[in-house]
């Protein structure tokens, strides 16, 4: 559906390099900072900025076609919506010109628990209530098959909050490609189901889930568990501090932390000190790697398997027959 | 889908109350011009309302409000952002906003010149039905091409500072009546309502470059605005 070929690009400190991307549909994330490149590409994509080299092609068009720009929502961190209007009234203008019927609004608006927003006009909306009207209107929009946020649960109505998770995977569901552009490695790890890890507008790394980052991180993986209260707490706290897996624990009130280079190993030996201390863990949460130590793990993945390719060449090569032909490792890399 | 698109100007137009507030009180000064010259008993009453205060004054200074209020705080492109991002095109979109800008200020001139004339008629002015009729043509000729020209302005600078820049534009040069006159609508609406006439233009003359310059403006506004939505004139 969204495809990228060599493309660069440039708008003022914002760059993109040599990116090559395919996405279908399903929910994807672009992880990194703004000054990464995420919002440029979301930009290149949605057909508001033009790349300097490569092509972009959105259902198999260029994504500045009439027939797609219709099929293409962008759902910036602060999305500028006809300001006169009032929410009903901006939900039903933006049903014509994507080509839906309009009408619904209520019902529309109910997809995020947002109904009460109805008969407010643009203007007076707070940059949450606003976003929260977009994605409404992106969400519900039968029109839209590639729908483009910026930090979907930041900024955001905190009625509508609890309630985009689960409207994006079912948009994602009915066929619809979702790419998110986040700094938050929690946000992308819940909602997205692969990602790519952007630095200086190159891309880094590209993994379908995060977990895997969590054991190469430098300082390991962290369990957050949650208990009844600050007894249970101690009590949970001096036994997984026993396991040999777990490096550091440290407790807040009912919360105790675990860090650990495992985090498999670390989830079981949450569950053993539960059943040795039979206190009931209310909530257990592998921690996702900070922004930093997911660029760190990815490049560090990235260099052991070119490594490992290398080697791999050059012991073929030694083994070859004399005679055949010579290749330059150079090259070959 | 113009009509649709048209929309959302509209609706900022007639729901800004800082922009209703700004019109009502230019209109009031326009019309104020006319009852103070009924009152003193002018012969050429009308003719001189019309000419001194609501072609010098009232018609630019309800224009560059009504542009202001149809695009916001932005640009002219800025303003067709929240519907490019529903997908209308962004000429569709700026073409809408430009016609309601141009289609608000001609109705508003044209009714404006139409009670100014009425209320200024003096002894020597034409009588008064036909001055008024007379006066509300000049007027939504007028009012057209202030909207267009000042839309055109809007397309220029982040904000739409242009809009200003055009506003004194007008009044540097469409004050005199030598060539460079003739390219400001402030010159040939005066023309149309009595005035000095720009390069010794006839009245259809004036009328004619009125009508040029509503149309040429307001093209080239939204071949300006959509040029930037598609290009640098976006966020990134």
């Amino acid at each position: 559906m969204i495809t990228l070929e060599n493309v660069s690009a440039r708008h003022g400190p914002l760059a993109l390099a040599n990116a090559t991307l395919a996405w279908g549909p399903g929910i994807h994330s672009v992880i990194g900072r703004v000054e990464d490149g995420g919002t440029l590409l979301l930009s290149l994509v949605a057909g508001a900025r033009r790349a300097r080299t490569g092509r972009t092609m959105v259902l198999d068009q260029a994504p500045g076609d009439s027939r797609v720009r219709r099929q293409i929502a962008r759902i910036p961190l602060e999305p500028s919506l006809p300001d006169g209007l009032r929410v009903d009234e901006t939900l039903d203008v933006a049903a014509v010109i994507r080509g839906n019927q309009p009408g619904h609004a209520a019902e529309r608006l109910a997809t995020l628990g947002v109904g009460s927003l109805a008969k407010r006009l643009v203007r007076s909306l707070s940059r949450g209530e606003t976003r929260a009207i977009a994605l409404v209107e992106a969400l519900t929009s039968s029109q839209v098959r590639v729908l483009l946020i910026e930090e979907p649960l930041c900024a955001i109505d905190p009625r509508a909050a609890r309630q985009v998770t689960e409207a994006l995977r079912a948009k994602a569901r009915s066929g619809c490609a979702i790419v998110l552009a986040t700094a938050s490695m929690r946000d992308a790890s819940e909602i997205a189901t692969d990602h790519i890890i952007l630095k200086a507008g190159v891309v880094i790394g590209r993994v379908a889930s995060l977990e895997p980052l969590m054991g190469f991180s430098p300082d390991g993986s962290e369990a957050v568990m949650l208990v009844g209260d600050v007894q249970q707490a101690l009590a949970l706290a001096a036994e997984i501090a026993r396991a040999p897996e777990v490096s550091a624990v440290e407790h807040h009130g009912a919360v105790v932390r675990a860090r650990g280079s495992d985090p498999l190993a670390l989830a079981r030996a949450a569950a053993r000190a539960a059943i040795e201390t039979r206190v009931a863990i209310a909530e257990l949460r592998l921690q996702p790697p900070s922004l930093e130590e997911a660029r760190a793990a990815s490049a560090g993945i990235a260099a052991a398997t070119h490594a490992n390719a290398y080697e791999r060449m050059r012991t073929s090569l030694s083994r070859a027959p004399a005679g055949s032909t010579e290749t330059d490792p150079a090259r070959a890399r | 889908m113009i009509a649709v698109l048209a929309r959302a100007p509209f609706a900022r137009l007639t729901r800004t109350p800082r922009a209703l507030v700004a019109v009502t009180a230019w209109c009031a000064l326009a019309v104020t011009a006319a009852f103070i010259a009924h009152v003193g008993g002018w012969v050429h009453g009308a003719d001189h309302a019309l000419v001194e205060t609501y072609a010098a004054l009232a018609v630019p200074l309800i224009a560059y409000v009504m542009i202001g209020a149809v695009c916001g705080t932005g640009s002219l492109s800025g303003s067709t952002a929240p519907l490019v991002a529903f997908g209308a095109s962004p000429a569709g979109a700026a073409i809408a906003i430009v016609a309601v800008a141009v289609a608000a200020c001609g109705l508003l001139g044209a009714s404006l010149a139409a009670v100014v004339a009425l209320v200024a008629h003096g002894a020597a002015d034409p009588p008064r039905t036909c001055d008024a009729l007379t006066s509300a043509y000049a007027g939504a000729l007028g009012g057209a091409a202030y909207g267009s020209w000042l839309s055109l302005g809007a397309a220029f600078g982040r904000r739409g500072g242009g809009r200003s820049a055009f506003l004194v534009l007008d009044w540097v040069l469409g004050t005199g009546n030598e060539s460079a006159a003739a390219i400001t609508p402030r010159a040939h609406l005066r023309n149309l309502l009595g005035g000095v006439p720009p390069m010794d233009l006839s009245e259809r003359a004036s009328a004619m470059a009125l009508v040029f310059l509503a149309i040429g403006c307001a093209l080239l506004a939204t071949g300006r605005a959509a040029a930037r939505r598609g290009g640098s004139g976006t966020q990134p």
